[in-house]
């Protein structure tokens, strides 16, 4: 068992550091240059080669890339070349709304999903199967922007029970800071409910026609400890492993909610790193969601042998 | 680490604040109404900015958003009055210029108090001033033309001057990359103290949510009255927060909910909604920018002039000002490169604006043997109005018999290809207005984009640039707009507002390039 966890180990760092080159000259094979962007339309060419030095964005792309790497080795992610501080610092600032965010819209999709799956297989080709797929078709379907600002529209404006966006007042407590992640949370949750919903339901269908399942019925036990314990618990597996990859994708950052909620997370660090070609930020932030995407993936593995013993870490 | 970013204590949590959260969301349906669940206290105001600023250093970036804050923080010797001319601010008077414009002298106002409780000095204005010109673009270019700065006393200053830089009070006014004065001791790369001796001070910065600026009681204002960004200043609104809203739609719904009091740069598809709503109000500010279009001078077609005034000809400005802003309230078709308050106001050479003759366009094209080239228009659809306009330009041009191709890409790719003349033949971008001829845009100078020298443009600002008189900077403005006009080195296209909405309670708000909250009240 450790053998198999320590080969896990070293498999994630392999990943990690090619995730890393891939990240640097990606990064960089991409046009545009942070210091004309940062100098502005009146700056010279001697003063974006000036910029340009002092970031050592002058040096042979391999010298930048060993220099780049030696630091992430020690743990320093760089300096971010527009927000003038370190790049752990400017995503440790954003990391709890993202970390929030994508918890609570993975419960809101799981309480939707999974509860609508089990239904949708229970009842195939009922009103209840079709009326279920609708909603996962249409909750698929509905862009994330549209649906926040449908919300902010009735449930900000219209009815005022929530803020329109942000992430607190200066000084809110937990507690504000977290009313505000209500609706954004909600819109996620229902977004994200219908691929759980469609694998639920495939994975129960497929379990609700197994010979156990049928000799189950036959023993007269009852429907509901029939699919609850006996279908559910065997269905688990490709469940979990969607619920955990969609957890993954939330942390790395709900982009485009959090712009429309204007919510000071990952995603929106991210994203206007892109757009000014902040390198250091660019890289940091893809290594660290990285991280996190393969330590998920690391703990979806464990969880699969203790559902299902006969998964081998 | 930057010490000016406090607030990461505060993101801690408990089980009490966890408590508190479930019982919140229980109560939700009990809850007031949105806005008064999350008023502030009366006199702080909530104000919705199109993103974060990527500094708070005023010397470290050109950006109008970092300036719009900081402005209430720094403020510099000279400043804008409604006109947008200069105006003594942190100097006494306007300065006594030598006759031949080599030497102004500069009395600073005594008695201004810094926000470390220090009163101001004129080691402060040459600190401050000698940064600005290490630093920022314009400061740079008024350095080439300074000999030296010296103290005179403590509060008089004296610049020497090697050539005149007639528009050197216009610099030190502009708020953008601007000449803010600072305490001497608290200027460092990055600047982490914000030490000025504006109405506010600089209280908090946490990234991606808030700046916030309180009032400095210590702050000594002027005695004439207010007028644009000059005369009194007085902080009636405790602390402004200024939040970064990135999405425009946000900005909208916030201001409409009432969680904001001020939200800037909107759509102008709202204006209806906000004009309807009672308790907001809009606020346009015209002329806020104007899009323009420079083109590739030193190779490829429009190395030939002949070619440039044919695509002059071809284009139709009202079409595109309309893709670009929608309606005739937000944008301006205009021949002049200045409003009529403007001294540079001007229609010469405007003849051959917004003609949008495809026919004439032709003929000319065949006169100078257009060669069927296409014509590479780099533009992108980070700024959507730059890529709406793309669109009806390349109609314009097909219609005149052009070839043309649009090149879409992301913000940072075309200010990276705007530089190699081999990657493009126009490319479409936009600047704020700004009352100085020489302040934008850049092509007006050398080593721009685009590439423009001639014989005719040096001449032209040669002599508009040795001149201090105010009056024939005038009539020689005009002359360098004919060469404009004539050569085409780039098109103004018009001028565009920008549209803002307020809380209806806000009281004395004017509509300036960037909103000043001093005087600003809630009722």
């Amino acid at each position: 068992m450790l053998g198999a966890i320590a080969r896990r180990l070293a498999g994630m760092l392999a990943v990690m550091f090619i995730v890393a080159t891939m990240v640097f000259f990606l990064t960089r094979l991409a046009p545009g240059d942070p210091a004309s962007l940062m100098l502005g339309d009146q700056a010279t060419a001697a003063d974006i080669a000036a910029l340009r030095k002092t970031y050592g964005l002058d040096q042979p792309i391999l010298v930048q890339y060993v220099l780049w790497l030696k630091e992430v080795a020690s743990g320093n992610l760089g300096q971010s070349i527009f927000l003038q501080r370190p790049v752990l610092q400017a995503i440790g600032e954003r990391a709890e709304p993202t970390f929030f965010l994508a918890l609570f819209s993975i419960l809101i999709a799981a309480l939707i999903g999974i509860p609508a799956g089990i239904a949708s297989a229970v009842w195939r080709g009922r009103h209840a199967d079709q009326t279920v797929s609708g909603m996962a078709m249409l909750a698929a379907s509905i862009p994330s922007f549209w649906l926040g600002l449908l919300f902010i529209q009735f449930f900000s404006v219209r009815l005022g029970w929530f803020p329109v966006a942000g992430y607190g007042d200066p000084g809110a407590g937990l507690a504000q800071r977290l009313y505000h992640l209500v609706l954004p949370a909600t819109v996620l949750g229902i977004v994200n409910s219908a691929l759980i919903t469609r694998f639920t339901r495939a994975s129960m269908l497929d379990v609700l026609s197994e010979d156990y399942v049928r000799t189950a019925r036959a023993k007269g036990l009852p429907e509901n400890r029939i699919v609850l314990r006996h279908a559910l618990g065997n269905a688990l597996v490709p469940i979990i492993t969607v619920v955990g990859l969609t957890a993954a994708l939330l942390v790395g950052g709900a982009i485009i909610t959090e712009t429309v909620f204007g919510l000071p997370g990952i995603g929106n660090l991210v994203v206007s790193a892109v757009l000014r070609r902040d390198y250091p930020v660019i890289q940091g932030a893809l290594i660290v969601i990285a991280g996190i995407y393969v330590m998920i993936n690391f703990a979806i593995d464990v969880i699969y042998t203790l559902v299902d013993p006969r998964v081998k870490t | 680490m930057s010490d000016h970013t406090k607030g990461t204590s505060q993101q801690g949590w408990s089980r009490r604040e966890l408590a508190k959260f479930i019982a919140g969301a229980g109560l939700l349906a009990s809850l007031p109404a949105g806005s008064a669940a999350l008023a502030q206290g009366a006199k702080s105001v909530n104000l919705a900015m199109i993103g974060e600023p990527q500094t708070l250093d005023p010397m470290a970036s050109t950006a109008d958003l970092v300036s719009g804050i900081m402005m209430h923080v720094y403020e510099s010797l000279y400043t804008w009055d409604a006109d947008l001319n200069p105006k003594p601010m942190l100097a006494a008077d306007m300065p006594k210029v030598s006759t031949n414009g080599l030497s102004y002298e500069i009395e600073i106002r005594k008695g201004v108090k810094l926000h470390s409780g220090r009163d101001l000095d004129v080691e402060d204005v040459i600190a401050s001033l000698k940064r600005w010109m290490e630093m920022t673009p314009r400061g740079k270019a008024v350095a080439a033309s300074v000999d030296k700065m010296e103290a005179k006393g403590s509060h008089g200053l004296t610049i020497s001057l090697k050539a005149p830089v007639p528009a050197l009070l216009t610099h030190m006014a502009l708020p953008s990359g601007y000449a803010a004065i600072m305490a001497k001791e608290s200027i460092a790369t990055p600047l982490v103290n914000f030490v000025g001796t504006g109405p506010y001070k600089f209280q908090e910065r946490r990234p991606d949510q808030f700046v916030i600026l309180t009032k400095f009681d210590g702050y000594s204002a002027r005695s004439e009255p207010a007028n644009g960004y000059a005369g009194k200043r007085e902080a009636k609104i405790a602390e402004l927060r200024f939040i970064p809203v990135p999405n425009p739609n946000t900005r909208v719904e916030g201001v409409v909910a009432g969680q904001y009091h001020f939200a800037e740069q909107l759509p102008v598809d709202s204006y209806k909604r906000i004009a309807s709503t009672a308790s907001i109000k809009p606020l346009l500010v015209m002329p806020y920018g104007f899009p323009y279009f420079v083109l590739n001078t030193k190779q490829g077609p429009f190395a030939d002039k002949k070619i440039r005034q044919a695509y002059q000809l071809a284009l139709n400005s009202t079409e595109m000002m309309l893709a670009a802003f929608g309606d005739e309230r937000f944008f301006k078709a205009t021949a002049a490169h200045f409003p009529k308050a403007s001294p540079f106001h001007s229609e010469a050479g405007g003849a051959a604006y917004n003609k949008g003759d495809a026919a004439a366009a032709k003929k000319l094209l065949a006169e100078a043997k257009y060669d069927g080239s296409t014509i590479r228009i780099l533009n992108s659809k980070q700024f959507e109005f730059h890529h709406r306009m793309a669109l009806v330009m390349a109609e314009n041009l097909k219609e005149a018999g052009f070839k043309v191709q649009l090149d879409v890409v992301d913000w940072a790719t075309l200010v990276q290809r705007r530089a190699d003349t081999n990657l493009y033949d126009v490319y479409v971008t936009h600047s704020s207005f700004l009352p100085e001829p020489m302040l934008s845009p850049p092509q007006l100078g050398v080593g721009a984009p685009g590439g423009w020298d001639s014989p005719a443009k040096n001449v032209a600002l040669a002599a508009f640039n040795a001149e201090s008189d105010p009056v024939k900077r005038g009539a020689l403005w005009a002359k360098v707009q004919e060469v404009v006009y004539d050569e085409v080195p780039y098109i103004r296209v018009g001028d565009f507002a920008a549209l803002s909405a307020t809380s209806a309670k806000m009281t004395g708000l004017v509509p300036m390039p960037s909103p000043a909250f001093w005087n600003v009240d809630l009722a």
